[in-house]
């Protein structure tokens, strides 16, 4: 099953994988949080997930440990979508329980699809754009960005 | 992903107002003093230092004092952030599914 969402490339990444393992074995990494803390952030930094509820409107909630301190809020999650064995959405626009929250970044689809060597896994990120929210595209935001960064880029590319 | 976030929010204000990219393209020319900056402005001083605050707090650029003249500089990391924040998260998720990968092979070596 692929992501009905459409790609954008200017703020979409996607990540396609074949795993050689049984969807199962990727759905058990992805789903019990024993696990899932063991691959989520680099090492030597740690996970801990305090929430994982999976079910759309659920929480998912993950702590993250740096340089050995203690640990500090990392994901603020709500999943929209969970289908057995094949669909997680989780975003971070919403909080558990569909509350809105304050800082939305990023939107996740997981699928996992069978493949002739195992488990197809791919990961659509969408994210926020930060002038929707402030409107700025219709005031000829975007043409003012474009110009900036470019000499900025020219700039930068001097000075390395 | 929080702090990324809320840093380039502040960038991205920063750039939604068209005095301040007007600084900020004169900054990419080289470093300036505030007088030079607000020449081209019709703007009182006091309106321009807002401008000018906002642009140090969000990180874009940086200010000194030498004497009675406060000088300007852009703050290139920053941009860097902004420009490259997408390429970023796809290093990231990259990395992250390697490491799923990495412990799923080993998950099932175990659970046999």
């Amino acid at each position: 099953m692929m992501s009905a969402a459409a790609f954008d490339s200017a703020r979409d990444l996607q990540i396609s994988r074949v795993m050689k393992v049984p969807r199962e074995v990727v759905w058990r990494a992805w789903t019990d949080p024993a696990r899932f803390e063991q691959w989520w952030v680099p090492a030597p930094a740690k996970c801990k997930v305090q929430s994982m509820e999976l079910r759309p409107g659920g929480a998912f909630i993950t702590r993250i440990s740096e340089h050995g301190e203690e640990f500090a809020p990392h994901l603020n999650a709500c999943f929209l979508a969970v289908d057995e064995l094949r669909r997680i959405i989780f975003t971070d626009a919403l909080a558990a329980g569909w509350r809105p929250a304050q800082q939305p970044f990023m939107t996740a689809i997981i699928t996992l699809d069978d493949h002739p060597l195992g488990t197809h896994y791919a990961a659509h990120v969408m994210h926020r754009t930060w002038s929707d929210r402030d409107k700025h595209e219709e005031l000829g935001f975007f043409d003012g960005w474009g110009t900036v960064i470019g000499q900025l880029a020219n700039h930068v590319e001097d000075l390395l | 992903m929080a702090y990324y976030s809320e840093r380039l929010d502040g960038i991205f204000q920063a750039l939604a107002d068209p005095t301040r990219r007007a600084v900020l393209q004169r900054l990419s020319r080289g470093p300036a003093s505030i007088s030079e900056l607000a020449a081209p402005f019709d703007m009182a001083l006091p309106s321009f230092m807002k401008h000018i605050r906002l642009l140090e707090d969000s990180g874009c650029i940086q200010t000194r004092k030498a004497g009675r003249v406060r000088t300007c500089d852009l703050d290139r990391k920053s941009f860097v952030a902004a420009e490259g924040w997408l390429s970023t998260q796809r290093e990231l998720w990259q990395a992250r599914t390697d490491r799923l990968e990495q412990f799923v092979l080993s998950d099932r070596r175990k659970g046999k």
